[in-house]
């Protein structure tokens, strides 16, 4: 017998390729949100709806319906953005939204609170900056990243092409967006249109690509469903990309046969082939993937259960002609390389750390917000969002660089922050996010100052860890393949996973659970002090833990909840 | 006051009736006791019984009564003086300056004008037509006519009644003659005004002989009922809640009051009168400034009876008259009082001219707290024995000084649930639905959608069938919409057919009611010409007169008419009385 569809399916398939009722839904006036198919639907659009969480429990005795908003989340490729558009988005995100601007772990920005009034004037506004918001969520292929610290100008050319290339050939061919969003010609029906390479019902399920360039593994290439590694010379050439599938953080708590897996590298390919393979492996998983369960549909499943081989061999066949073994590559660090670096090309790029992503101006604080806007005022490069939630101002003569140290001076914007801030990442989660079961932008900041105070009393303060939270388990920091990874559970508490490789390579175990803010600064310190003891010269943090038989190396994605807990050596507090 | 018993100890009656007999008789006029004598005989005679001889009945004189009001109470004077004109025996007919035909004004030749004053010292909405008319130069001579105006005002406003002032000299100005002198009523116009009706209807007396006769014929048709909900009542608090939400800077309170039992008979476009109680911090700064805070009698009366906010000139007239201080009486010889008023109070004239006071003398310097009006916004088929109110916080500054307004800060900081207020109805007969089969349009912005909650309750709850059709409009949707979940409600059950929303802090392109209102100009005008009535509640000073030229700009649009020609076609609704204002 066959399972029965998921409900998504079905509401794609009715949905005219993703029209249903959303131009109906914008205008009805008494409420600010809209019908409950149209919100699976609208995701393809690029947004969510979403409501004020702090809010819910004041709203029915005042009256009043949730605090419903949109999230809206641009495309942009490889993160690349100009600064022109940059202050189009800084004037959208102070007249319509929550004045702020979101950097993502996938190289783009969000703005929040966007109420369903002004949808429209926004996605004018955005398409008017020359952007869009097509396919940045939905079961489609999202944005795309491409490795981002550009000190290799040659190699990340050609890493932000593929990536700009492949978003552009994947991007859903629906009219709806323009007809719903910016008034464009009704397609008769809409019925007629044809989505070459998705169909009717698209994909499975979210579909994420990136292209990385070694030795940086900042678009944690590892945590994608394909992903593209370049292959260079010893002239720093590009020969061709390795091609990783299969990556994936989402799981759910208490439920075993969900989890996150690293990309396998399935296999080598010539730069002129990489499109060709990128669509024949979004064909198959159209094809292969599970459409009658959600939580088991992305493609890190469908290669677990079909195998890596016979998974290939398909794309082979796909494309027509075999692909070669994958060429051998390292990566140093999952991290960005904060501060001035120049490029083969002499221009400069400065990595802007910004906590969380977040461009805000902080009352008395930093003013982040304001201070990129000055500098995107003078600016006469590019602007470059990491996948690590920074942003970098891309190519700058040598003759322009102090100007922009003043405006990031006078502005509080830095590129120095402790070791442990630098390496830290927290997803949204409250109030905004409908997911979230516990705070994490809002908290991790405060964590991670009791976390360095420990550091410090260790002589550990310069030391590189890498630290991320999130709010529940779907992983939108990427915490599984951090050294240190919190995850909520519950109001103030949080699962602790430790042994996650620094380049991004290896899955971390869950160490501890149910830990509240206090215990998790106690559980940690001991194995600071360790660390600070007992480890070898340039050995990480998660190194150390697994040498020393503290915590089990997570093999891949089949044992990550296998032989969990604290390990080994009994842990003495005194230390 | 008392007056020399009348009756006989011999007369038929107990005590107590003869007690209360004579304080009626006693106080009553030569005329009144005829009335009496014919009205017991008339009693008699349709009761059966074999009368007295009753003298022949005198045909009773013409008087004209003539109403300019806006929220009733000219208008209610105008019905008691009917009744009193009427005991005297008058023929009084009542006119609200809204149907008054000004060229007809010269056949009446006793007339008693109550008006009110609005806006700045501008005239009750209604009566805007004619009252220009009989400024203007059309207007007609009035020899022979004689008459007496009673004004009603406030000394909070600059121009204190100034329409009834300007009314009094243009009459004379006519042709007519003044009876009687005018009197200018503050907002505890009642005694002030029952007194002067009394004076006027003598002196418009006709020449005595005529009313010699002992026994006056009484028309018994036109005794009237006594008007319930006259006084004020005590109603409990049953819920306090903001509307808004936390994070809006406005503030805004339902407050559900119960009344178990004695609810007042209110309808659909009434409001109630709150009676507010002073703010305990300011009673303690006014006692302080006048060095007072030892007489706790004062301080009771100051918090629940007296108005310690307003500033008026007779305020400081008469401060500068008992302290004989320096700087308040060249404030007020140099004519720079009003001036200096302006945006302050009681409080702020009792620190920059510091003198000690007695109590009476504090007392003396305030007027009586005058309740506060606010439309009722529950429909009692739906609610039952409670009543609704909206009421927005007012909170500001001037003078370097945080000012809180009176009733609506009483209501929202210190009234809770369980808590009791008085309030009286305050009827508006002015503003009321149409037969439920009559569409209507609904601009009511703020707490302007007060009274449109309680059409839209009673039609449900009587199942109208007309369609209804609400412009609501506040600062921001997500935090200031008011009766979301209500709205939403009504539009599934039908009882609202159409919502209309402007929120003027959402986008940086400030929308307002009279925008929408114009977008959906087409419709609008669909409407009105199918009957609809229009009805706007709330903000006098910029929100009506915006809405109103709204709805001008509609008809010139849609029908591509002049300026002129579309103005008169919403003055033409006015005058059908299917263009309906409750602003203030
Ligand atoms: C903004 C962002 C986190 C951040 O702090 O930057 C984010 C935010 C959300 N993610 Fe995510 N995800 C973000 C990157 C990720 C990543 C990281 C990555 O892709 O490198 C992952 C893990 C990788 C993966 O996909 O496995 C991720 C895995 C998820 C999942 C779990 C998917 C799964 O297979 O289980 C969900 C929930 C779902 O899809 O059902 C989710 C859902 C969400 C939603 C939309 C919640 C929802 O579905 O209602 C969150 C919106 C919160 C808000 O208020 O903004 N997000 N999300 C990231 C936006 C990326 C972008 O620009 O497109
Ligand atoms: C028929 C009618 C119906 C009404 N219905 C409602 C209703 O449904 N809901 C409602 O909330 N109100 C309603 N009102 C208004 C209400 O009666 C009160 O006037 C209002 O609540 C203010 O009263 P208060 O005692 O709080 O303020 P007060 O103590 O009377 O102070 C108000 C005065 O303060 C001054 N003031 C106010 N704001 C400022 C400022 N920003 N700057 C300088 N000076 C300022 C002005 O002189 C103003 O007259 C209605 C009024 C009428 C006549
Ligand atoms: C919005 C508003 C404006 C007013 N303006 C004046 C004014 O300018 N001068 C004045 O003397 N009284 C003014 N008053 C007071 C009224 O004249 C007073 O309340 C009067 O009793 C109302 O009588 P009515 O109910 O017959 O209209 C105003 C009252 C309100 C509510
Ligand atoms: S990880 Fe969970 S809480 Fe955080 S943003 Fe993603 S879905 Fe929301």
């Amino acid at each position: 017998m066959t399972k029965p569809l998921a409900r998504n399916e079905i509401i794609k398939e009715a949905s005219g390729h993703l029209r249903g009722t959303l131009a109906e839904g914008l205008t009805v006036a008494e409420t600010g949100a809209i019908a409950e198919d149209d919100q699976q639907l609208v995701k393809f659009h690029g947004m969510y709806l979403q409501d004020d969480r702090d809010l819910r429990p004041e709203r029915t005795r005042k009256r009043l319906e949730k605090a419903y908003s949109f999230m809206i989340r641009l495309r942009i490729p490889g993160g690349v953005c100009t600064p022109e558009q940059w202050l189009k988005l800084d004037r959208i995100a102070r007249d319509y939204a929550n004045g702020t601007l979101r950097l993502t772990t996938r190289q783009t920005f969000q703005f929040h609170g966007v109420i369903k009034s002004n949808l429209k004037t926004v996605m004018k506004a955005i398409d008017a900056a020359l952007l869009d918001t097509l396919a940045a969520c939905g079961d489609v292929n999202r944005n795309v990243l491409a490795a981002s610290n550009p000190h290799r100008s040659g190699a990340h050319k050609a890493a932000y092409d593929l990536a700009a290339a492949i978003s552009d050939h994947l991007l859903p061919r629906t009219s709806a967006y323009r007809e719903i969003w910016l008034d464009g010609e009704k397609v008769a029906g809409g019925e007629e249109e044809v989505e070459p390479v998705y169909g009717r019902t698209y994909l499975p399920r979210k579909f994420k690509a990136v292209v990385a360039v070694p030795p940086d593994n900042d678009v944690d290439v590892f945590a994608q469903d394909l992903g593209f590694v370049a292959v260079l010379d010893e002239r720093g050439e590009l020969q061709g990309w390795n091609v990783t599938v299969g990556g994936g953080m989402g799981m759910t708590h208490g439920e075993p046969d969900t989890y996150p897996r690293t990309a396998d590298v399935m296999a080598f390919c010539r730069p002129e082939d990489a499109l060709k393979v990128a669509e024949a492996v979004v064909t198959v998983q159209r094809d292969w993937g599970d459409r009658t369960n959600r939580k088991h549909a992305r493609l890190k499943y469908t290669i677990e259960d079909r195998g890596l081989s016979p998974f290939r061999a398909e794309v082979e066949r796909r494309i027509g002609k075999a692909l070669a073994d994958p060429k051998p590559v390292a990566f140093d660090s999952n991290g960005d390389r904060y501060g001035w670096v120049e490029g083969e090309d002499g221009k400069g790029h400065l990595t802007l750390f910004i906590e969380n992503g977040r461009l805000q101006d902080v009352p008395g604080g930093p003013q982040l917000l304001t201070g990129l806007r000055r500098i995107a005022e003078v600016h006469k490069g590019e602007f470059r969002a990491t996948a690590n939630q920074n942003v970098i101002v891309a190519n700058v003569a040598s003759e322009d660089r102090a100007a922009i140290d003043a405006l990031v001076a006078a502005h509080g914007l830095t590129s120095h922050a402790g070791a442990l801030r630098r390496n830290a990442m927290a997803c949204v989660a409250l109030p905004t996010c409908g997911l979230a079961l516990a705070e994490s932008e809002r908290y991790l900041p405060s964590l991670v100052t009791a976390l360095e105070e420990r550091l410090a009393a260790h002589g550990l303060a310069e030391d590189e860890i890498t630290i991320r939270m999130t709010g529940c388990p779907n992983g939108c920091a990427r915490p599984y393949i951090a050294e240190i990874g919190l995850v909520g559970k519950g109001p103030e508490r949080y699962n602790l996973y430790l042994g996650g490789g620094f380049d991004g390579s290896r899955l971390s175990k869950l160490y501890a659970e149910d830990l509240g803010p206090h215990a998790i600064v106690a559980t940690l310190d001991p194995l600071f002090a360790a660390y600070s003891r007992e480890r070898v010269p340039g050995e990480r943090f998660s190194t150390f833990l697994i040498r020393t038989g503290r915590v089990a190396a997570t093999a891949n994605g089949a044992d990550f909840h296998a032989r969990t807990g604290p390990l080994g050596p009994a842990l003495d507090p005194a230390a | 006051m008392a007056f020399p018993a009348l009756l006989p100890l011999t007369a038929p009656f107990a005590e107590d009736e003869r007690a209360s007999l004579d304080r009626v008789l006693g106080g009553a006029n030569a005329v009144q006791r005829a009335w009496l004598a014919g009205f017991l005989a008339g009693v008699d005679a349709s009761a059966g019984q074999v009368a007295q001889p009753a003298a022949p009945p005198r045909a009773a004189e013409p008087l004209t009564i003539l109403f300019a009001s806006e929220s009733g109470n000219a208008e209610r004077l105008a019905q008691d003086a009917a009744k009193l004109a009427r005991k005297n025996g008058f023929k009084p007919t009542v006119i609200d300056f809204a149907d008054l035909d000004v060229a007809s004004l010269g056949q009446a030749k006793r007339l008693i004008v109550v008006a009110s004053t609005w806006g700045e010292g501008e005239p009750p909405g209604r009566a805007t037509k004619a009252y220009n008319a009989l400024m203007g130069d059309g207007a007609p001579r009035l020899d022979g006519v004689s008459f007496g105006v009673l004004a009603l005002g406030d000394t909070a406003y600059a121009e204190f009644c100034a329409v009834g002032r300007k009314l009094d000299e243009r009459l004379v100005a006519l042709g007519a003659t003044r009876a009687v002198p005018r009197v200018e009523c503050d907002l505890d116009f009642e005694a002030p005004a029952a007194t002067w009706l009394q004076g006027a209807v003598e002196a418009l007396q006709p020449p005595r002989e005529a009313a010699s006769g002992n026994v006056v014929a009484v028309n018994f048709a036109t005794r009237t009922a006594g008007e319930p909900g006259r006084d004020p009542v005590a109603a409990e608090v049953i819920e306090h809640v903001n509307l808004n939400s936390s994070r809006s800077d406005k503030e805004t309170i339902h407050l559900a009051l119960g009344f178990d039992g004695a609810v007042p008979p209110y309808e659909p476009g009434d409001a109630l009168d709150l009676y507010p109680e002073n703010d305990p911090a300011l009673v303690e700064t006014v006692l302080a400034a006048a060095r007072l805070t030892s007489e706790d009698d004062l301080r009771r009366t100051l918090t629940t009876a007296r108005d310690i906010t307003t500033l008026s000139l007779k305020t400081i007239e008469s401060y500068a008259a008992v302290t004989h201080h320096a700087g308040v009486r060249s404030l007020v010889v140099d004519g720079g009082a009003r001036a200096w008023s302006e945006g302050r109070q009681l409080v702020d004239l009792l620190e920059a001219f510091p003198a000690s006071l007695t109590a009476d003398q504090l007392r003396d310097l305030t007027r009586p707290l005058p309740p506060r009006a606010y439309s009722i916004a529950s429909s009692r088929k739906e609610v039952g024995d409670e009543a609704h109110l909206l009421v927005a916080a007012v909170r500001y500054e001037s003078h370097g000084r945080a000012r809180y307004g009176v009733a609506s800060t009483h209501v929202a900081d210190r009234l809770r649930a369980g808590a009791s207020v008085k309030a009286r109805l305050k009827a508006n007969r002015h503003f009321r639905l149409p037969d439920a089969a009559a569409d209507i349009i609904m601009v009511g912005p703020g707490t302007g959608v007060a009274p449109f909650r309680a059409f839209v309750q009673e039609r449900r709850a009587v199942g109208a069938t007309g369609r209804s059709w609400l412009f609501f409009g506040d600062r921001r949707y997500t935090h200031d919409f008011l009766y979301q979940l209500e709205w939403q409600d009504a539009l599934k059950d039908g009882s609202l057919s159409r919502l209309d929303l402007a929120f003027s802090r959402d986008a940086p392109e400030k929308t307002y009611v009279q925008h929408r209102l114009f977008e959906r100009r087409r419709e609008v005008v669909d409407w009105l010409e199918g009957g609809a009535r229009f009805y706007v509640c709330g903000d006098a000073k910029a929100m009506a007169k915006d809405v109103r030229a709204a709805l001008i700009d509609a008809f010139a649009d849609v029908k591509a008419l002049e300026p002129e020609a579309a103005e008169a076609a919403v003055a033409k609704l006015e005058a059908e009385k299917r263009y309906l204002q409750d602003v203030y």
